[in-house]
């Protein structure tokens, strides 16, 4: 695990909370959980089921907001935002690696790539999602729809999809918890090596130990507070 | 992001299958509508047309005052068609000799053209079918009903005198189209031409004449016509339709319209359920599609116009196609049917393809747009935990909205309050009683299923654990077999009503001026020569003069409901006397009298009482020939007044009418081939007046025939339409069953077993549907019967049978045949892609 020392922080959280109200009373998911990462970093976050990795995750990418406390990314208090000014901020600059995929079934690889892009209504996707499919090596399978693709493949072109956004900030979660190991390891080496050349920050939820060893850093979370 | 973008991504949702249903159900719903409007229209263009030969015009401007030319030149001016008729009684001489025979006759003098709707009937003889002719008589020619030849012992050829004028008899007329307006005007008819009229002297000022302007051409044209003329026409000038000018066929077509109008209404409601509950499967499916399109930075207000391009590029395919499918639809109908349909129906006009059109549009606002608009606020956080879904409060308020705008499309397109109303508070009330039912049952069933075989086990099991959604599938599918159910029911109703009022053996000819020494021969020739089984009324003419010592005139004043100006309470009217109540009478108020009563005492009509503000007890003062007579009103009735037999406003006691020389009528069937009978009676009894309205007989009967055919085409349209809900609502809960049975397949279960689960869910589900929908159109016929038909209720015992196997037989059918992928996919398959 290594530092990168002297670049500039993209994505800072302080005193995040989180808690929902339950039929048992006030459920605290998250509680005062600090961080922050540089451009360019790769930062494994920890814990055990239930441990609010996830719900973590997805306040730093502005899918959700903090009970208090607040967050900035790439310059942006997002924790104060809309929904709707959130969202154009995701689409300028993060992108996604789930667990479960999440391509989209009744579109082709190719436009499940193009859609980042699409919807920021740029010109050129088409080009852009054929080189990213090229680079993931599914540049054979471009018309195919999600069920005829196996695992691999699905998280290959999930992949392409969040690099042809061009984030500055790589949110993973748990990527590789679908696949069986020797397909995960080759899934995890085209999402560092991807990471690596577009110079984005790369948060990764993980319990794989073997995986956060290779970011620069980690975090571990036990009952919504941070421990390491 | 572009709206062409939006549309890219509704294509490829199109192109994936995923829009298919919800497009279908846009097709069918838009095709049925679309078809039962274009053939409503169609066959209520043709129905008022053909009814219009009742008056031989669409609309008439009647008076007892020769019509202003103020009139004709607005009409002129208007392009509608014209022709006048006068009608008036006069004395027709079978030759100008001295002391030659003669005979009160109805002369109808009309203008070329007549009749402007419907047809002349002559005849070289008297009592035979005739011919259609076009023309009118001739300039100095006159066509004479079948009666008068023998009574007055004419040929075709010989001349008659009508007043100062002299007419050659051309033709037999056999029958003229608006002769039903005037059924009771005794006389025999006699049709010359209105430039003749002068030279006859028979109309000066005070005479008894009824002149006619009749009209005919675009509804439009003839409204517009009626708003200009207004002013002019009161009071002398009265403006009649079909629905004024003749009450039972007014009503029959009332009751018509009020029934395709239900059908219609039926076909929307189930329309837009089968594309709610297909646009819920689409947006239910596409929480995850917008959750992963969030992440990457759609915003909600991007994500709400994505899919209202969706549902406005599937509304316009979907319109398009539903449009030229419902086209098809009817002009496959009209096809078919067009050897049965015994008339010609007009071209269909562009409103009920508007109509089509809107209602497309509408019902997808109303029905597919909320579901679809709550995608907006789904949450970006489902891409990663699955629970997070749309809010209930803007589900709430979608569905708020959707109640609101099915109902105002239903009382826009049904123009009909009332009978929406109705539908509507018996549709919901019973949607409420049917969830709660369905729980019952549901629960019921379950506890019945833990002692049945494993299949049933399943299949119970399957229906609890999905509670809510078995619940809301019984209510729907309960009310889909419930709308049909009622659709059913009133249709039979409304048959058996229309034929018990006209049986094939109505009375087609009444007999008149029957003298008393002729009764007893003429009552001895009818039994005879027709199947004649009834009596001879005596008939007197006299008009009130008084109650309780109120003049009838001040009476009418204060106590008349308003419109009664044309059948005033002082009018002369026909009088009769009884010892009974007569057949097709009911009393509604107090008791007959005893046949032996002395007392002076009458029976009244209930709605002619009622209308003059006459009740039981009052004393009324007659004047009959001169004479005054007192009586009381003993009791109140009401009359068949379509029954065809002689029916009276006021029945007397016998002892009232005692010092009255009264002449006999009755009325009688006579077959069509056994018309020369009528030459036997007329030469026997030359003074008697036998009247035919077996021509109007026919023309009500062919009518009902026609409305029939068209309440049948709606009620197989509006099948159509049901099935369409049920399709719809066995697919929305499709993929959850995919899941479940894929899962029993893996832990073992047989092919064999999930397709006897699956039957019995689907049987249990359509058995329970229809049970409640029994319940709910025995509620809904009862009010619709009492309420807006006025038919009376009968309850219907078959109901609770046919009800549920009608259900279980159907869902089980229409399932079926949804799921046999299901059941024969490798559960491998049936998990990847539920996954």
């Amino acid at each position: 695990m290594t530092d990168v020392p002297g670049k500039s922080c993209i994505l800072r959280a302080t005193r995040l909370c989180k808690s929902v109200p339950t039929a048992e009373g006030e459920l605290v998911i998250l509680d005062g959980v600090d961080f922050e990462a540089a451009a360019g970093e790769s930062v494994a976050v920890m814990g055990a089921s239930g441990s609010g990795k996830t719900t973590l995750l997805g306040i730093l990418a502005g899918l959700d907001l903090p009970t208090d406390g607040s967050v900035w990314l790439d310059g942006d208090e997002i924790s104060a935002l809309s929904e709707e000014a959130r969202a154009r901020v995701r689409g300028r600059c993060v992108g996604f690696v789930f667990q479960s995929f999440q391509l989209i079934e009744s579109l082709s690889a190719l436009e499940n790539v193009m859609l980042p892009a699409e919807l920021r209504g740029e010109g050129g996707a088409k080009a852009d999602a054929r080189t990213f499919l090229d680079r993931v090596g599914l540049g054979h399978r471009l018309t195919h729809y999600p069920r005829q693709l196996s695992g691999g493949e699905q998280q290959r072109v999930a992949i392409a999809r969040a690099f042809a956004s061009r984030p500055k900030v790589l949110f993973a979660d748990e990527p590789t918890g679908n696949l069986d190991t020797g397909t995960g390891k080759r899934v995890v080496e085209l999402l560092f090596d991807l990471n690596r050349d577009s110079n984005a920050t790369l948060v990764l939820v993980t319990h794989d130990a073997a995986l956060a060893e290779r970011c620069n850093r980690a975090i571990a979370l036990d009952g919504g507070r941070r421990v390491a | 992001m572009s709206p062409a973008f939006a549309l890219r991504l509704a294509a490829r949702d199109g192109r994936s299958g995923e829009l298919r249903l919800l497009l279908a159900a846009i097709v069918v719903a838009v095709a049925s509508v679309t078809a039962v409007a274009l053939f409503a229209d169609r066959l209520q263009q043709a129905l008022l047309s053909e009814s219009a030969t009742f008056l031989g015009a669409d609309r008439i401007i009647g008076s007892s005052r020769p019509v202003p030319d103020a009139f004709r030149e607005a009409a002129a001016a208007r392009g509608l068609s014209q022709t006048d008729t006068i009608a008036f009684p006069s004395m027709l001489f079978a030759s100008d000799a001295a002391g030659a025979a003669n005979q009160l006759v109805g002369v109808k003098a009309v203008g070329p053209g007549y009749p402007l709707r419907g047809v002349l009937r002559v005849a070289e003889e008297p009592f035979t079918a005739g011919r259609v002719v076009r023309d009118v008589p001739g300039r100095g020619e006159a066509w004479l009903d079948s009666r008068l030849f023998p009574a007055l012992n004419l040929r075709l050829g010989d001349t008659v005198a009508i007043g100062r004028a002299r007419l050659a008899i051309s033709a037999v007329l056999v029958s003229e189209p608006d002769r039903g307006g005037s059924v009771f005007d005794f006389a025999p008819r006699v049709l010359m031409r209105v430039e003749d009229v002068p030279a006859t002297g028979a109309v000066q000022p005070g005479s008894r004449v009824s002149y006619r302007l009749l009209l005919a051409g675009e509804a439009a044209q003839l409204d517009g016509l009626r708003n200009e003329i207004e002013p002019l026409l009161v009071p002398n000038y009265r403006w009649r339709g079909i629905q004024e000018a003749n009450r039972s066929i007014g009503d029959a077509l009332e009751r018509a319209e009020s029934f395709l109008l239900l059908g219609s209404l039926l076909a929307v409601i189930l329309a837009g359920v089968a594309v709610a509950l297909s646009a819920h499967r689409y947006a239910r499916r596409h929480y995850d599609h917008v959750g992963v399109m969030k992440t990457l930075g759609a915003t909600p207000a991007e994500v709400l116009w994505t899919y209202l391009a969706a549902l406005a590029a599937v509304g316009a395919v979907g319109v398009a196609a539903g449009l030229a499918l419902g086209g098809v639809v009817h002009f496959g109908i009209v096809a078919s049917l067009g050897a049965y349909l015994p008339i010609t129906l007009p071209a269909p006009g562009w409103q009920p393809v508007g109509l089509g059109a809107a209602t497309g549009f509408i019902c997808l606002m109303a029905f597919a747009l909320p579901p679809l608009a709550a995608l907006r606020d789904v949450s970006p956080m489902r891409v990663l935990r699955r629970d997070f879904q749309a809010s209930a409060k803007s589900q709430a308020a979608t569905y708020g909205s959707a109640a609101a705008g099915a109902l105002g499309l239903v009382i826009w397109y049904s123009d009909g309050v009332w009978l929406t109303l109705w539908t509507l508070a018996g549709s919901l009330g019973v949607a409420a009683a049917f969830a709660l039912m369905g729980l019952g049952l549901l629960r019921g069933g379950h506890v019945a299923g833990m002692q049945a075989g494993s299949a049933w086990r399943l299949a119970l099991g399957a229906l609890r654990r999905r509670h809510w959604e078995s619940v809301a599938q019984i209510t729907i599918f309960g009310l889909a077999i419930m709308l049909l159910l009622v659709l059913l029911l009133i249709r039979t109703a409304l048959l058996d009503q229309w034929r018990a009022q006209l049986p094939e053996d109505a009375p087609n000819h009444f007999v008149m001026n029957v003298a008393d020494d002729e009764v007893a021969a003429v009552q001895a020739l009818l039994t005879e020569h027709t199947d004649y089984s009834g009596r001879l009324f005596p008939m007197i003419r006299g008009r009130v003069t008084a109650v309780n010592d109120v003049p009838a005139d001040e009476w009418e004043r204060e106590r008349a409901m308003p419109g009664m100006d044309d059948d005033r309470l002082r009018s002369e009217r026909n009088l009769t006397w009884s010892d009974a109540l007569p057949g097709n009478n009911t009393l509604v108020e107090s008791q007959w009298w005893p046949a032996d009563t002395a007392e002076r005492l009458i029976s009244l009509e209930d709605e002619y009482a009622r209308s003059y503000g006459l009740s039981v007890g009052d004393e009324l003062a007659f004047d009959i020939g001169g004479l005054a007579v007192h009586a009381r009103v003993a009791n109140l009735r009401e009359v068949e007044w379509d029954s065809l037999q002689p029916n009276f406003f006021i029945i007397f006691s016998r002892a009232a009418l005692a010092d009255f020389r009264t002449t006999h009528m009755t009325s009688f069937h006579l077959e069509p081939g056994a018309k020369r009978f009528l030459n036997r009676l007329l030469s026997e009894h030359p003074t008697i007046t036998v009247i035919e309205i077996d021509a109007i007989v026919r023309q009500v009967r062919s009518i009902v025939a026609r409305v029939t055919q068209a309440i049948e085409l709606v009620l197989a349209l509006v099948l159509g339409a049901g099935a369409l809900v049920l399709v719809a609502s066995i697919q929305a809960s499709h993929d959850a069953r995919m899941r479940e049975h894929a899962l029993v397949r893996t832990l073992g279960g047989t092919m064999r077993l999930i397709a006897g689960a699956l039957a019995s869910e689907f049987a249990a589900l359509g058995a329970f549907a229809g049970l409640v929908a029994a319940v709910g159109a025995e509620v809904t016929t009862f009010i619709l019967q009492e309420q807006v038909f006025h038919l009376g209720y009968q309850p219907n015992p078959w109901l609770w049978l046919v009800g549920p196997a009608l259900g279980a037989v159907f869902v089980t059918f229409v399932g079926g045949l949804g799921a046999r992928r299901l059941v024969r996919s490798p559960p491998v398959l049936v998990l990847r892609e539920s996954r």
